[in-house]
């Protein structure tokens, strides 16, 4: 099953990429590296798994009674929050700057938005 | 007093508190100082001020001693050579970074307080600016990578909202935007890059990662994980392609963040560059590696001063010199020799004092008169004679002239590329060595033009009661140019004292793992120790190669095209610009129709194609930029495919 989640996240980071390079309305510029961002999060949420693993809570009496016990990576996921709360301020940081550069120019055209060139 | 600073209990710390109390001040303005200038201002000092003191104060350790600091937040030391938490780890090499980076910062305060005093909201500035610092300082401290990347991300926000500070102007936000979205991807990056490298490793301690990839070899996941850190790092360093970004943000950034853009946020980018093939990777023995980065780097410089010639705004011009200076470094570093990598860091050093110099004398030239439009500025030397000479302080150095210290380390970084061709007989070092040699003569051309716009030249009528600058913005500039001078003259006490144990740092990866972990996991790393000073002062060659040179121009000259001289008479009768008719129109003429801006407009003429394809090429469409990283990035990957695996 796991495949199937690489195979979506690098379609996810190849759209997103797409996205990014071709679409002119900015708005869809700042979705573009959202999609990356998500993309990269499954990957990375993907890598910790490890099947039929449990949550990662033991306690000592597991390991004194030698149960084998079965978790999956709790450091993938702690990573992939820390990118998910980045990820938002990237996108609330981008939105706010369309905002303030669609006052300046009147427009959210990629095309129009380029005065420094050259 | 001294005791302390040998005492490894109490200099462990030194580190941590240092990004921490920056992170702290950052937020302590943010309440305290928004209203009241002066409390702002002791706090900013008192941060940057304070970090740089600590940083100073690691130096008897491990400059001195040769001690490597390693620091475990919370205390969670590795089990069984196993790394658990998150560790601080300052060898040399991050020391090296950390004193530029601390340094850096507190000149920077110090100009800030004077030159931003006419803008509003301040108190987010230096929130900002302390933020900035911090993840700077932290990012080539700490030993964990993902640390680093969370550093990347707080680095590009804080470099982001400080380029759109000065949000009246479109073009700022504008700048602002498209540093994001670029940054943005190159964060994507490296995140990528780290999850594929977790998932062979299970770690995320660099030293720990760099004992296993040393035991295991490469293999294609390997691979993968580090073609995409490199172009990754690549965007923050920002090397051709991935450089557009930086010529629009330098651009529209206040003086003095263009300083710290310039001076240290590109230099964390080489830093992260140099941990990643040196440190992590140990990838230096490899000759493709070695090939690419000497290859983006003659690229990068290229561009870079090219496009400099054809600017016309006095920071954006700046900044594409500051893109070629990179291109220097990076080539240097791409060697693997420790010439080289002396050559290298030694100019980065440099170009961190000369090129954060020369931007203090553009914020002081848009102080006085409002501008940096190159055409419309003019004769200032009247009336700025200090900040004229220390621009031209730092014009020379970044020219290479001696004794100027960008004379000592570019005579090193063309020494070390040539004798890595000698070495390896690749013809590709013989011609980065030449480009190297062009480039740094475009380099004098170019601030021969833009002394001669600003400084000299006519003074234009609306400029006649413009002031010299107050002291507090001309003493970091004094200070950076006493540097500039010092460090070019006892160039040899630099490379003794400073540049030796970096570079032992850089290339001693066996001391980096067990300083960390403990000497079993370091048995694996393979460890290349160099002893040798630069010794490599033979002329021959390089008379031998002056002559190929002059050689191959006397040829060009004497059997080329006849009729060069007969074209361009027939082309000037055709042309209606003014320009041309002041020399061969043969009309008297009051005065020269070329402009101090467009010295160099014969030049830009006959590579007119060149000029246009370039400028055609930096379109200022945000699209068009995202595609070079893409393709810039899919190229780095496919070659290390192709010759690495």
């Amino acid at each position: 099953m796991i495949i199937v989640n690489y195979i979506v996240s690098v379609a996810l980071i190849a759209l997103g990429l797409f996205a990014v390079c071709t679409k002119k309305n900015l708005i869809k510029i700042v979705l573009g590296l959202g999609i990356i961002d998500y993309g990269i999060n499954l990957m990375i949420v993907s890598i910790g798994y490890v099947p039929g693993g449990t949550a990662p809570v033991y306690t000592l009496s597991d390991f004194a009674n030698f149960v084998s016990v079965s978790f999956v990576d709790p450091v993938p996921q702690a990573l992939t929050l820390t990118s998910i709360v980045i990820g938002a301020c990237v996108d609330a940081l981008a939105l706010s700057l369309v905002i303030m550069i669609y006052r300046k120019y009147k427009t959210v055209n990629a095309d129009e938005v380029r005065r420094i060139r050259g | 007093m001294m005791e302390m600073f040998n005492n490894y209990e109490v200099v462990k710390h030194f580190p941590v508190i240092a990004v921490m109390g920056l992170f702290l001040f950052a937020f302590l303005i943010e309440i305290f100082g928004a209203k009241c200038k002066i409390i702002r201002n002791t706090l900013t000092l008192i941060a940057t001020g304070g970090a740089f003191a600590l940083i100073l104060g690691l130096i008897p350790m491990v400059f001195g001693e040769g001690n490597v600091i390693s620091y475990w937040m919370g205390d969670w030391k590795p089990v069984a050579g196993y790394a658990i938490g998150i560790g601080y780890e300052v060898d040399a090499l991050s020391l090296f970074f950390g004193l530029l980076v601390s340094g850096t910062f507190f000149l920077s305060s110090i100009y800030s307080i004077k030159y931003m005093s006419r803008d509003h909201h301040l108190g987010h500035y230096y929130t900002l600016f302390l933020m900035l610092s911090g993840s700077v300082l932290g990012l080539v401290l700490t030993g964990d990578i993902f640390n680093m990347f969370v550093m990347i991300e707080i680095m590009t926000f804080a470099s982001v909202a400080l380029t759109a500070f000065r949000n009246k102007k479109g073009i700022a936000l504008e700048a602002g935007f498209k540093y994001l979205i670029l940054g943005s991807i190159g964060s994507s990056l490296v995140l990528a890059g780290i999850a594929v490298l977790y998932m062979q490793c299970h770690t995320l301690n660099m030293a720990q990662i760099s004992s296993i990839i040393g035991g295991a070899g490469l293999n294609p996941s390997l691979v993968f994980a580090f073609a995409l850190m490199f172009a990754g790092f690549g965007v923050k360093s920002y090397i051709v392609p991935f450089h557009t970004p930086a010529a629009d943000a330098y651009m529209a950034a206040p003086s003095s963040i263009s300083m710290v853009f310039s001076g240290m946020v590109n230099k964390a980018g080489v830093y992260a560059l140099i941990r990643l093939t040196y440190t992590i990777f140990n990838a230096m023995d490899i000759p493709a590696v070695n090939i690419l980065l000497v290859t983006l780097g003659a690229i990068t410089m290229f561009i870079g001063v090219t496009m400099a010639l054809a600017q016309h705004d006095f920071k954006r011009l700046l900044a594409f010199h500051s893109i070629s200076q990179i291109g220097y470094v990076i080539t240097a570093i791409g060697l693997g020799t420790a010439l080289g990598l002396s050559s290298g860091l030694f100019h980065a050093m440099n170009h961190t004092m000369f090129k954060g110099l020369l931007f203090l004398c553009a914020g002081a030239v848009f102080y006085a008169t409002g501008t940096t439009d190159l055409d419309k500025l003019g004769g200032l030397s009247k009336r700025m004679p200090k900040t004229t000479i220390c621009f031209l302080i730092g014009a020379f150095s970044i020219s290479g002239l001696p004794p100027f210290n960008g004379f000592a380390s570019k005579w090193m970084i063309y020494q070390s590329v040539y004798a890595k061709g000698v070495e390896s007989g690749n013809f590709a070092y013989i011609f980065a060595t030449i480009v190297a040699l062009v480039v740094s003569v475009m380099t004098l051309a170019s601030f021969i033009k833009v002394t001669q716009a600003v400084f000299f030249g006519q003074l234009p009528d609306k400029l006649k009661d413009t002031k010299e600058v107050p002291f507090a913005m001309r003493l970091p500039m004094w200070i950076m140019s006493g540097l500039c001078i010092l460090s070019g003259v006892f160039y040899r006490f630099v490379d003794v004292n400073v540049l030796y144990p970096v570079r032992n740092a850089a290339f001693g990866v066996k001391n980096y793992i067990s300083s960390m972990l403990g000497g079993e996991a370091a048995a694996a790393a393979s460890n290349v120790s160099s002893e040798e000073f630069f010794t490599l002062w033979d002329p021959k060659l390089w008379l031998i190669l002056f002559a190929i040179v002059l050689l191959a121009v006397c040829i060009v000259v004497l059997l080329g095209d006849k009729t060069l001289g007969a074209v361009r008479k027939n082309k000037a009768s055709e042309e209606s610009d003014g320009k041309y008719a002041t020399f061969f129109g043969g009309e008297k003429s009051t005065h020269s129709h070329v402009a101090g801006s467009d010295l160099f407009w014969g030049f830009k003429k006959d590579f007119k194609g060149y000029f246009k394809f370039m400028q055609g090429m930096h379109s200022g469409s945000v699209n068009d930029y995202a595609l070079y990283v893409v393709v810039g990035t899919a190229l780095i990957v496919a070659t290390m495919f192709i010759f690495v695996l």
